[in-house]
């Protein structure tokens, strides 16, 4: 009976090949990653003068980028470490979910930002003439072990699930894969020794990805916060940040266990418990990211320093208005009331409220990013008209738009060979459960 | 002639006239203003300011081309050439070859011309000065006299009840040397003050500059003199340049910064190592 269910739990989570509709967003995914890819050809040709950016706006939506998938990937430490050190064992069928998340945001938050660079080819001297003093040292540094702690906190867990896979070879019908799992975790055997550094090295990763997850997101929060510009200037800005990225990374995680549920009919697993639990939490986050945004703008609001008060007033009633009412009701607003509600944590209603805050999140970012860059505390005199105002070109609508696709791909490919669900865990935590 | 004949006539007046009036008021009215310095009594040097009028306030006039005289407007004594800056002012140094008209008389005269341009017509200033030097001293218990003497035909003789102005030379302005700034001086040409200044700041070796001015004087224009005085408090100049600090070039970084930085660096580095560590045990455990 018990090898049936655990036949059946393995059968379910295995990893399956695309149907059409997975073969359709694939394809236009790559379209999207394509069209980027020529954009950057063309800005690598013909350099940052193809972009909208200018003296005053030279951080534009590639920057937002940025800060927008260094702040999702924080979902990682959130549901893998903090849940897991805190016995939620709720959180088993989302981990991988967080972590690949993770992965894959922090891979393209480092690509954005080499992007970003009117000289790639001179990146390296960031680490041979780099100044400590710099943040952008520190999150260079922060970024590239976060990155690391990420990939570790992904290939431990799925050690015990790889030998599964090399046990279904059929399943997977390519043998290029199958040389992988033997590649990656053919030493598996499943022994007490193994499970036990296993379990030592996952509560470790747990407890290391905290900080370094804290750091990462502080430290980019002072690539801002260190420099003395209206909108900047706060000591506000670490703990903004954070809360920020706890926040669309729970959103971000609510919209992927809804696709990966529908997409490959994983509800015994992903169940309407798991929605209303990411909902609570979800709201939560989202509360405690509006109160940061109070502290943020209605203090110096209230001050309205006359250097601040341009930038604010931009946002509140001048040319960022309808993007930051927007970014704040889709962020915060809506989701809260959505979720705050039993029923708006089924998972239709949550995943509306996940995908809400996805893309407020991202507007967002582009708000703290941008508008500052517009209002400097000298006048802006004698220069172009062109300068006074940023809007994108297509090359850099193209090249986001590629890697939001792009990590989008790396999570969706990582689902065709990997289990997105850990099969090991799930069977260990029903066997314990039907012990109990 | 008829009526409408006069109507005609006039209108064409009253527009020739306005014509006129308009390209007559199209043209400012230059002025231009010239000063003598003798800085040390061996630096001489013009300064030459334009300005004009325009509408209804008196602006300074850039970029006037300015040629300087001395005695006349000959080319023989031409001085130099010289262009107004954005605040009106051009400054000249007295040639060398000037020197044979310099020593003609007790008294000299310095001319300005400018270039006619599409804004101005041509314009003139002038200025006469008397050969005047000015010699500062000090004496015991921080005393210090300056001594004014005018040329008269060949002999220089003192001169009196002028203003001068005795002061301690800064960075931006000068600093009384007590709480008179200028002191007239006597029949013997000489005014005194009394240094009152305790614990000034002065250079590495407490060094201050005394100086001794006569200003924008009518008869003699500008003269000054200067002296060296050790009476100020000596100040060791300190910088942060090249030193560790927050905003040093690379590899100046203060020491506190690297030793959190890369203590936090080895210590995460550590762990990581140690699991990459675990890895390679695990595929030991397995083939065992």
């Amino acid at each position: 009976m018990e090898s049936l269910a655990k036949q059946q739990i393995i059968e379910d989570l295995l990893p399956q090949k695309f149907g059409k509709a997975g073969k359709i967003w694939v394809g236009i995914l790559l379209a999207f990653c394509t069209l980027g890819f020529i954009a950057y050809v063309l800005q690598l040709k013909d350099g940052l003068v193809v972009t909208g950016m200018r003296d005053y706006v030279s951080w534009g939506i590639y920057i937002s980028n940025f800060v927008f998938f260094v702040a999702i990937s924080l979902v990682g430490s959130l549901i893998t470490a903090v849940l897991r050190l805190t016995q939620a064992k709720w959180s088993t069928p989302l981990t991988r979910i967080a972590e690949i998340i993770a992965v894959s945001a922090i891979t393209f938050a480092s690509i954005i930002i080499v992007v970003d660079m009117g000289r790639p080819d001179r990146f390296y001297n960031l680490f041979l003439h780099g100044r400590l003093q710099s943040p952008i040292v520190w999150d260079v540094i922060v970024i590239t072990t976060y990155f690391f702690v990420s990939i570790l906190l992904l290939y431990f867990p799925l050690l015990p699930d790889m030998a599964i896979m090399m046990k279904h070879k059929d399943v997977t019908g390519m043998p290029w894969l199958n040389k992988m799992y033997t590649f990656l975790g053919s030493f598996w055997k499943n022994t007490a020794g193994q499970i036990h550094i296993t379990e030592k090295a996952i509560n470790i990763l747990s407890i290391t990805i905290i900080p370094v997850a804290f750091a990462i997101h502080t430290v980019t929060s002072w690539l801002f916060a260190t420099t003395y510009r209206p909108g900047w200037d706060s000591t506000n800005f670490g703990a903004y940040f954070i809360s920020g990225a706890f926040l669309v990374g729970a959103g971000a995680v609510v919209v992927a266990m809804f696709v990966f549920r529908k997409a490959y009919k994983l509800e015994n697993y992903i169940k309407e418990e798991h929605f209303d639990k990411m909902g609570k939490v979800l709201v939560l986050l989202a509360l405690l990211y509006l109160y940061f945004n109070v502290n943020e703008f209605l203090v110096p609001a209230f001050k309205m320093k006359k250097s601040e008060e341009e930038h604010l007033m931009g946002l509140f009633t001048g040319e960022f208005a309808i993007v930051f009412w927007f970014a704040i009701s889709t962020a915060m607003l809506i989701p809260i009331i959505i979720l705050i509600q039993k029923k708006g944590r089924r998972p239709l209603p949550a995943f509306i409220a996940g995908l809400l805050v996805v893309i407020g999140s991202w507007f967002k970012r582009y708000l703290i990013v941008t508008p500052t860059l517009l209002h400097p505390f000298l006048p802006m005199t004698d220069v172009p008209e062109g300068y006074k105002h940023y809007f994108p070109t297509w090359q850099e609508w193209s090249i986001a738009l590629g890697s939001l696709a792009g990590a989008l791909l790396i999570i969706t490919i990582f689902a065709r060979i990997f289990p997105i669900i850990p099969i090991q865990e799930t069977i260990t935590e029903i066997e314990e459960h039907e012990q109990a | 002639m008829n009526k409408h004949s006069k109507i005609f006539f006039t209108a064409i007046l009253l527009q020739l006239l306005a014509i006129t009036a308009f390209s007559q008021a199209e043209k400012n009215d230059l002025s231009l203003s010239i000063s003598y310095f003798n800085s040390n009594n061996h630096i001489q040097y013009l300064v030459a300011h334009a300005k004009s009028k325009i509408d209804g306030k008196f602006q300074m006039i850039p970029n006037i081309n300015l040629s300087f005289y001395i005695a006349t407007e000959d080319a023989a004594n031409l001085l130099g050439k010289a262009v107004t800056n954005d605040k009106g002012d051009a400054l000249l140094f007295i040639p060398p070859t000037a020197k044979d008209e310099w020593k003609k008389a007790a008294k000299v005269s310095f001319i300005i011309v400018s270039q006619k341009t599409k804004a101005f017509d041509e314009a003139k200033g002038n200025v006469e000065i008397t050969k005047a030097k000015i010699q500062i001293d000090t004496a015991a218990d921080r005393k210090i006299t300056a001594t004014l003497m005018e040329l008269k035909d060949t002999v220089w003789s003192p001169v009196k009840a002028i203003d001068v102005k005795i002061a301690i030379k800064r960075m931006d302005a000068d600093l009384n040397v007590a709480e008179t700034p200028t002191y007239a001086t006597d029949s013997l040409g000489v005014a005194s003050a009394d240094f009152k200044r305790d614990s000034l700041p002065g250079d590495s070796k407490g060094n201050l500059t005394l100086i001794a001015k006569v200003e924008d004087n009518d008869i003699y224009g500008n003269l000054s003199s200067e002296k060296i005085v050790p009476w100020g408090k000596s100040i060791k100049y300190y910088t942060e340049f090249d030193k560790r600090t927050l905003f040093a070039r690379r590899g100046k970084s203060p020491l506190w910064l690297e030793l959190l930085a890369y203590s936090i660096v080895v210590a995460v580095w550590g762990v990581l190592i140690y699991l990459f560590g675990q890895i390679k045990k695990l595929k030991q455990l397995g083939v065992n």
